[in-house]
């Protein structure tokens, strides 16, 4: 009685292991056409002819394929700057925010402040401010820097969209460092720089490179501010320029889609280096409670 | 001295946020209370007129209730989702890491180019969606998808859920991944069915994730303006129009920066509210412990 029972226990379990692969097999599937079919398809039109895309067939002749939308974006838009643009504001929302928050992010850490939770705090609750209302402010304030239509007066705004997780992500990565590791550092001379350049950093790597593509990626992507900062083609992102092509009147999809490919592919290839540590750097704290 | 230096490593910090987040916040509640446009440098206090206005509008309150319900319509739909994607991971079978990889792709990309990847597909002509219904005989559905009021919300929503879902899956699956496998065990000798494990395992064991997950997405969602501003622009008429667009609308392109600064102000009231409540939930949690 007792050995059927039994048996009849790892049969169900077999049973129930086999329906759930199933299970998770379709819901793959399904998965990988609802939310990567989508991307692949703008790559795929991005090399073909305006005619090819016009003749709505799913699978066009081979003969359709052509470079000439990116040669087209090339000749006819001023991608490469707004491509530089992109990358220099970017890059420097970055290194900004990564200087300001390791500091920051380190002496809520380590140090006594007084208030400490409520900063912590009110560092949470900047997320609950509508980015809308503070634009109009904010544009006067950097109208009044005179740093309308200047890359920096855009990466000075952008640093508010990053710097609340960057700084709270951190703190809560320098938390799981020992203290003892400062303090023999200290005991051997070291200043503050040193301690965090030399030891600090390179132990908190996994969470600076989290906190360095979180603050790229969302500069790159960012089209509020960009939208109301930049006032000609010197600061001008690629965002909004994808944003301004499809949104024309006639669009020239084949142009699009080589315009979107060429604007997403540094933010995957950039993914493709941290995606492993991505959640755990996101989610930071929410894990270790 | 020791003690002086966290509020030097912290101070860049509280500076920036305080001149770029705290300020323009203050600010911008001010400036509900005046009569400011973007084209004019003077301005007059006016009391309250702008909320005497605003509870005139019929356009607020349509943009209200669509705020009140898309928020969360969307972040249920993703919960729910998100859960069933982790729970997909989770199981062993092969092909699994390369789809675990692959799948939070969507998030990274920039919101214009969501949208845009979207807008062509729903195109009337060359959309995926329309050659998909054209050739399964169904040509009386063929539209643009965003152009036809019924649809263009729904639309909305998958558009959040395209981004969004694979990062709660992910962050979801992270989160089982702490739940040590011995209290499966033991529930299956206690006879606990699927169901049963889900309710009383594997849900507490990702209680922190969730609540952190849940409060992000609906002041993020809440909060979204470049999805609704980039795919309609609020519309067809006004199907589509939420807080944060009607805000960016009355700011920049109607120059009544007063107008949109209350309707901005009564989002952050809303956001407020909702702050306070996750507070008190996060407080009571605490308590249980």
């Amino acid at each position: 009685m007792k050995i059927t029972d039994l048996l009849n226990f790892n049969f169900n379990r077999k049973q129930i292991r086999i329906r759930n692969n199933i299970t998770a097999y379709i819901i793959v599937v399904l998965s990988l056409i609802f939310f990567i079919f989508p991307m692949l398809w703008i790559f795929y039109c991005s090399f073909r002819t305006q005619e090819s895309i016009f003749t709505a067939k799913l699978i066009p002749p081979l003969e359709g394929f052509t470079l000439i939308n990116y040669s087209n974006i090339f000749s006819e838009t001023d991608f490469p700057r707004y491509f530089l643009n992109s990358i220099e504001i970017s890059g420097l929302v970055t290194l900004l925010s990564l200087i300001i928050s390791i500091l920051g992010g380190y002496g809520l850490s380590r140090y006594e402040i007084k208030g400490k939770k409520t900063i912590l705090l009110g560092i949470f609750s900047t997320q609950m401010f509508p980015q809308v209302l503070m634009l109009i402010p904010l544009f006067i304030l950097v109208f009044t820097l005179k740093l309308i239509d200047k890359k920096i007066g855009i990466v000075l705004t952008q640093l508010i969209l990053v710097l609340p997780f960057c700084m709270w992500m951190l703190k809560s990565y320098f938390d799981t460092i020992p203290n003892d590791v400062d303090d023999s550092a200290k005991i051997d001379g070291c200043n503050i720089f040193q301690l965090l350049w030399k030891i600090i950093l390179p132990i908190a790597a996994p969470g600076i490179m989290v906190a360095a593509f979180f603050s790229f990626v969302v500069s790159w992507s960012d089209y509020l501010i960009v939208s109301v900062i930049s006032q000609s083609q010197s600061t001008a992102t690629l965002t909004l320029i994808v944003a301004r092509l499809s949104s024309s009147l006639n669009i020239r999809w084949g142009l699009v889609c080589a315009a979107v490919t060429l604007t997403i592919i540094p933010t995957l290839f950039l993914f493709s280096f941290v995606q492993r540590r991505l959640i755990e750097g996101m989610t930071a704290g929410a894990l270790r409670e | 001295m020791d003690r002086r230096k966290g509020y030097y490593l912290i101070l860049p910090a509280v500076f920036i946020m305080c001149m770029f987040t705290l300020y323009p916040v203050i600010e911008g509640i001010r400036v509900a209370f005046t009569d400011k446009s973007l084209l004019r440098g003077s301005y007059h206090y006016i009391g309250y007129a702008n909320y005497i206005q605003m509870i005139q509008d019929p356009i607020f309150w349509v943009s209200f209730w669509h705020s009140l319900i898309l928020t969360p319509t969307v972040v249920v739909l993703q919960l729910v989702l998100g859960i069933v994607l982790a729970w997909t991971m989770k199981q062993k079978i092969p092909g699994m890491a390369i789809f675990k990889s692959l799948i939070m792709a969507s998030w990274v990309i920039p919101v214009a180019a969501t949208v845009t990847v979207f807008k062509f597909m729903a195109q009337p002509d060359v959309g995926f969606i329309n050659i998909i219904l054209t050739s399964l005989g169904l040509k009386e559905m063929v539209k643009y998808w965003f152009g036809v009021p019924e649809f263009a919300m729904p639309f909305i929503i998958l558009l959040h859920l395209w981004r969004n879902v694979p990062f709660y899956g992910i962050a979801f699956l992270a989160a089982m991944q702490t739940i040590p496998i011995s209290s499966y065990e033991s529930a299956e000798i206690d006879g606990a069915g699927p169901f049963q494990k889900f309710w009383f395992i594997t849900l507490p064991g990702i209680r922190s994730m969730l609540i952190l997950m849940v409060t992000i997405h609906v002041l993020w969602t809440f909060n979204n303006f470049d999805f609704i501003y980039l795919a309609t622009g609020g519309g067809p008429v006004n199907s589509t129009d939420v807080l944060p667009v009607l805000v960016y609308r009355q700011s920049w392109d109607n120059y009544a920066a007063g107008y949109g600064a209350s309707i901005g102000s009564v989002m952050l009231l809303i956001m407020g509210l909702y702050f306070i409540v996750y507070l008190m939930i996060q407080e009571r949690g605490e308590y249980k412990r």
